[in-house]
């Protein structure tokens, strides 16, 4: 491998860390409650929840499309405090709220432009043009479930896969 | 083959679990038929050179259920539809109907 290539490789590894910070809720709307939920939305974070895969900074937060009329809301979290519990008193009635901080890990790739880990990785087109800051997939790598998106502000992108197989998508991403 | 899922976009069909011909409507249980109805329900299946209607689940993807409409000659995908969507139209055909 030349120079490069290996100045290229240990740039890669060192930019993706997992977010240890963090507070992630999953928000599921109720059959018939999108319209309620997003008047919600709006009047507690100022914004209405994306319904095409896309992400979105609000609110200190970002909102997350994880499916047809479901949302990850990932924030910085505080000791002791479980947002998820404001959360649901804000979409009573209107939505399904669940903390899954425990059961899924989010890693984050400080990087401007797709590397080899993401192109080689997943069956998704990560051009720019493509696969532009704030796009979502839902995808696997080598049947490993997993969400990624493109920060909203382009400074990189991150990823959600659930805890149980968090050695396994690390060990994964080291391969590259 | 590739599914173009109404939610993600066109996608490998790896990422898709095939669960059998969506044409197949659940019958009414009170009906005086209903044994027999529910044995085609379960059983019968029509082996179509064609256009068909099938029920895919998006596994790896957003997890949404879908209707394809697929030609069984060459694979064509000529529709995919929410399942949920073509639930609905049902349920309300089912009521307008006298």
């Amino acid at each position: 491998m030349s120079d490069l290539a290996n100045g290229l490789r240990a740039e890669q590894h060192s930019a993706i860390v997992e977010r240890p910070d963090v507070a992630v809720t999953h928000i599921s709307a109720r059959r018939g409650m999108l319209a309620g939920l997003n008047d919600a939305a709006r009047a507690a974070f100022g914004v209405e929840f994306p319904l095409t895969p896309r992400a979105l900074d609000a609110h200190g937060m970002t909102i997350v499309w994880a499916g047809p009329e479901q949302w990850l809301l990932i924030e910085p979290a505080s000791k002791g405090v479980d947002p998820s519990l404001q959360h649901a008193k804000t979409f009573s009635g209107f939505a399904s709220v669940v903390d899954v901080s425990d059961s899924r890990t989010i890693f984050q790739m400080a990087i401007s432009r797709p590397s080899d880990v993401l192109v080689q990785s997943m069956g998704i087109d990560f051009e720019d043009t493509s696969f532009k800051p704030g796009d979502v997939a839902i995808t696997h790598v080598s049947h490993l479930g997993v969400m990624v998106w493109r920060l909203p502000d382009g400074r990189g992108y991150e990823f959600a896969c659930a805890r149980t197989y968090t050695k396994d998508f690390r060990s994964w991403l080291d391969r590259f | 083959m590739r599914i173009n899922c109404p939610f993600c976009g066109e996608r490998g069909n790896d990422e898709f679990s095939y669960l059998g011909d969506a044409s197949v409507v659940r019958p009414d249980a009170s009906a005086p038929d209903a044994a027999d109805a529910f044995y085609a329900f379960a059983y019968e299946r029509r082996n179509v050179a064609g256009p068909t209607q099938e029920l895919w689940y998006h596994s790896a993807g957003c997890h949404a259920w879908l209707v394809v409409t697929r030609d069984t000659r060459t694979h064509e995908i000529s529709d995919v539809k929410p399942a949920q969507d073509i639930a609905l139209e049902r349920q309300n055909s089912a009521s307008t109907t006298p």
